[in-house]
């Protein structure tokens, strides 16, 4: 039973993990089709994954409904709002269109699901704001020089930053001086050195990533496993 | 030319639209029933989105009618019955829900994280390592027309200059996340170069970000602004009111509970 | 006179943030209702990708991967917007997909939208292969067979046969292909498991949130061209001569930005202001 519960997950966890690193290097027909195969398989067992997490939802609300812990009233909406998505989904035949015109279900997702998520994710635009009045304060050099990037990001990234400050061209003598825009400096700060901290940031966690993958092939790393005494 | 009138169905749509996206905007004066009673259908309504896609996607298209179809063809064939390997790995992922066979779901997650690691090594290696290092180290120096030369303009990015630039950005910022070496000495100076490209860099991430959000807000007002109009029957301001009625009234309420007790 | 500035700079900086709220709606509000309309400058990274699809010759295969859900819409709904009209004028074949499940009735309606007003016909120039579950996974699997991937559409045609198709076996066959990314599942996944292996040519279209981590890729020619954000998009616009909801959304960006560069130098007069205050809590 230890073999099935211990050795066996981790003895497929290496196999696998050997054999489509190995599958990158090897342009053989057999080794494309498995890993066409395997990839096919993925497909499917994501979508059994998605219902896992689905189910942990149901779950959380379940608990707290039956609990009539505090709030549980908006938990009952939240179900009444999965089944009726679902009601509504099932009777359209998971259709948005039907015929050239809109189903139920593409209504629900034009009408409710895109304004929520969208405003959602929107609010956040008046608490950035509000966060860099409060706390965006130039306390060190440090501070000092993300003030000023910042300020320039900014500028140089909408069309009234590249009209109030566009730059120009100073000739002295047979010498002829440009002097940067918002623009210009904006279009050199991402390229040159933005670029240099992402790359470097890139290949430092490239790295743990590749040693961590390592790591779980070879057994040293077991927390996907889920844990327990016999992990 | 007559005017084009707009589906009943689609100024619904709209007042539904806008009645929601209110009741979210309501947060900003405090958190608030209608602000819940939103964001717990933006979760409910999302969950019943996916599980509706995932059973037409996932069961029917990938998994049913392959079946479907191959056992109508070739009944006979092993190949026929190859998609119910993905389906019972699957299944074993959804032990998860009882805890006497729970342990079945390792066997799903070794093959999923095996798999996953395995595919990621070396294209992990080959594109975030070996070519970023690839255009890190370019040469300064290039042979043209009119014999060596090396590019000073700073505003083209592959110049020499910028190469330098670049060199030294990329391997100060690697020195400071190095922390097995002391930061003393040169190395105190490679470590605090690191950290003003490190600023710079999250100066101009906080820059594009204000820029992301800012924009995400546009797109919303373009909407109720368009929702506004007489042919949504002014949906906007006549909810933007009930939405500021609601919120006085819960507040008074409030304040009048607050007070008794 | 210092104290009464002392006193001034303690008040704004206590400032209920509910004004800064007002102040932010004002600013996105009135350049929508009165807009300035200011030249937009087309940099560099985006002239890229308009100049590869303006190059590709008539029935060359485009893939546009709608990596994004109604969360980012409006940074990359006229991103899209504009690359299909674009696509769609040089008589390109063009194959929109999307990884994100949340997303697929928005790909779907944006598709179906600009195809439409621009005459192409679903099965015959365009084909919207809906969404599929895997992620790393499915670009693999697309990359070893197409039909395998996606063996019917998002309206249940089955792939197999359909003109648009004709001639592409998987993405080694693809021309030139653009992911409109929002998050991980996007650009990156794409160049580490597709362009990598199967050498088709890509571009990125980002939200401005991960804009910044794309510049890598973008100087080591890993991708050929960078749409960010909104102002990506207006851009975009600009190039093909068709000007959209992002040119229209530049006025208010610039008001924004600027309240908020305001608001930023405001905080740190008053910070210094009251810096003098020793023991005091600024």
């Amino acid at each position: 039973m230890i073999f099935l519960k211990r050795q066996l997950p981790l003895a497929i966890t290496f196999v696998m993990g050997v054999a489509f690193a190995l599958q990158y290097y090897i342009p053989h027909p057999v080794s494309e089709a498995a890993i066409t195969k395997v990839s096919d398989w993925m497909k499917i067992i994501s979508g059994f994954a998605l219902v896992l997490g689905i189910a942990s939802v149901f779950h959380v609300h379940a608990v707290k409904i039956r609990r009539q812990a505090p709030g549980w009233g908006y938990s009952g909406v939240l179900f009444a709002a999965i089944v009726t998505t679902m009601a509504v989904g099932f009777w359209s035949g998971g259709e948005s269109k039907a015929d050239g015109s809109q189903t139920a279900f593409g209504w629900l997702y034009d009408y409710t699901m895109v304004p929520l998520q969208g405003t959602m994710f929107s609010i956040l635009a008046f608490f950035i704001a509000s966060a860099a009045y409060r706390a965006f304060r130039a306390r060190s050099p440090e501070a000092s020089v993300l003030l000023v990037s910042a300020v320039v990001v900014m500028m140089g990234r909408v069309p009234l930053g590249q009209t109030l400050l566009p730059g120009m061209q100073i000739s002295i003598g047979q010498f002829l001086f440009k002097i940067p825009g918002a623009w210009d400096i904006t279009q050199w700060l991402m390229n040159v050195l933005n670029s240099a901290v992402r790359r470097a940031i890139l290949i430092g966690v490239s790295m743990g990533s590749v040693a961590l993958s390592l790591k779980i092939i070879l057994g040293k790393e077991r927390s996907y496993l889920g844990g327990g005494k016999d992990q | 030319m007559p005017e084009q009138l707009i589906p009943t169905s689609v100024v619904l749509g709209a007042w539904v639209a806008t009645g929601l996206t209110l009741f979210i905007y309501s947060f900003l004066y405090k958190d608030n029933p209608l602000f819940k009673l939103g964001e717990h259908l933006y979760v409910g309504v999302s969950i019943g989105y996916s599980v509706v896609l995932v059973w037409y996607t996932v069961f029917f298209r990938l998994l049913w009618e392959p079946l479907k179809k191959g056992i109508a063809e070739h009944p006979a064939a092993l190949g026929t019955y190859e998609p119910v390997i993905p389906a019972l790995l699957g299944l074993l992922i959804l032990t998860q829900f009882f805890p006497r066979v729970s342990w079945l779901s390792r066997i799903a997650f070794a093959f999923i994280v095996g798999f996953g690691s395995g595919v990621a090594i070396p294209r992990t290696v080959s594109s975030y390592i070996l070519k970023q290092i690839e255009d890190t180290v370019n040469p300064l120096i290039t042979m043209g027309a009119n014999g060596l030369s090396m590019g000073f303009d700073l505003a083209s990015p592959q110049s020499g200059i910028n190469t330098i630039i670049l060199l030294i950005g990329v391997v100060s910022v690697l020195f400071y996340f190095f922390f097995s070496v002391e930061h003393s000495g040169p190395g105190m100076v490679a470590a605090r170069t690191g950290i003003y490209f490190l600023m710079i860099a999250f100066g101009a991430a906080f820059g594009y970000t204000v820029m992301s959000r800012m924009s995400l807000l546009i797109g919303r007002f373009r909407d109720l602004i368009t929702f506004a109009g007489a042919e949504y029957g002014y949906a906007t301001p006549v909810l933007l009111l009930v939405t500021v009625l609601s919120l006085a009234g819960w507040e008074l309420a409030a304040r009048r509970k607050g007070g008794e007790e | 006179m210092k104290g009464l500035l002392k006193d001034l700079a303690r008040r704004m900086i206590a400032i209920d943030r509910r004004i800064i709220f007002l102040l932010i709606a004002c600013a996105t509000l009135l350049p929508l209702l009165n807009p300035f309309g200011l030249p937009i400058k087309v940099s560099p990274e985006v002239q890229a990708v308009y100049e590869y699809i303006e190059a590709m010759p008539e029935r060359s295969v485009f893939l546009l991967s709608f990596d994004f859900d109604p969360s980012s819409k409006p940074e990359l709904e006229p991103q899209a917007v504009a690359l299909l009209r674009h696509a769609f004028r040089k008589n390109l074949r063009v194959i929109v997909m999307t990884h994100w499940i949340t997303g697929t009735g928005l790909a779907d309606g944006v598709v179906t939208q600009v195809a439409a007003e621009t005459g192409k016909t679903r099965g015959k120039d365009y084909v919207f292969l809906g969404w599929a579950p895997g992620g790393y996974a499915l670009i693999i699997s697309m990359g070893q067979d197409l039909y395998k991937a996606f063996p019917s559409d998002y309206s249940k045609t089955p792939t197999l046969g359909m003109p648009v198709l004709e001639g592409v076996r998987n993405l080694r066959d693809v021309n030139y292909m653009v992911s409109l990314a929002a998050g991980g599942a996007g650009i990156e996944m794409w160049y580490v498991f597709g362009k990598d292996k199967y050498r088709f040519e890509m571009a990125g279209g980002a939200t401005g949130v991960i804009a910044p981590g794309l510049y890598p890729f973008l100087r080591s020619g890993q991708i050929n061209g960078l749409i960010g954000g909104l102002q990506g998009a207006a851009e975009y616009e600009t190039l093909i001569g068709r000007k959209g909801m992002a040119v229209a959304g530049m006025d208010a960006q610039s008001a924004t930005h600027f309240v908020i560069i305001v608001l930023v130098v405001l905080c740190n007069v008053f910070y210094f202001a009251l810096r003098g205050d020793k023991g005091k809590r600024v």
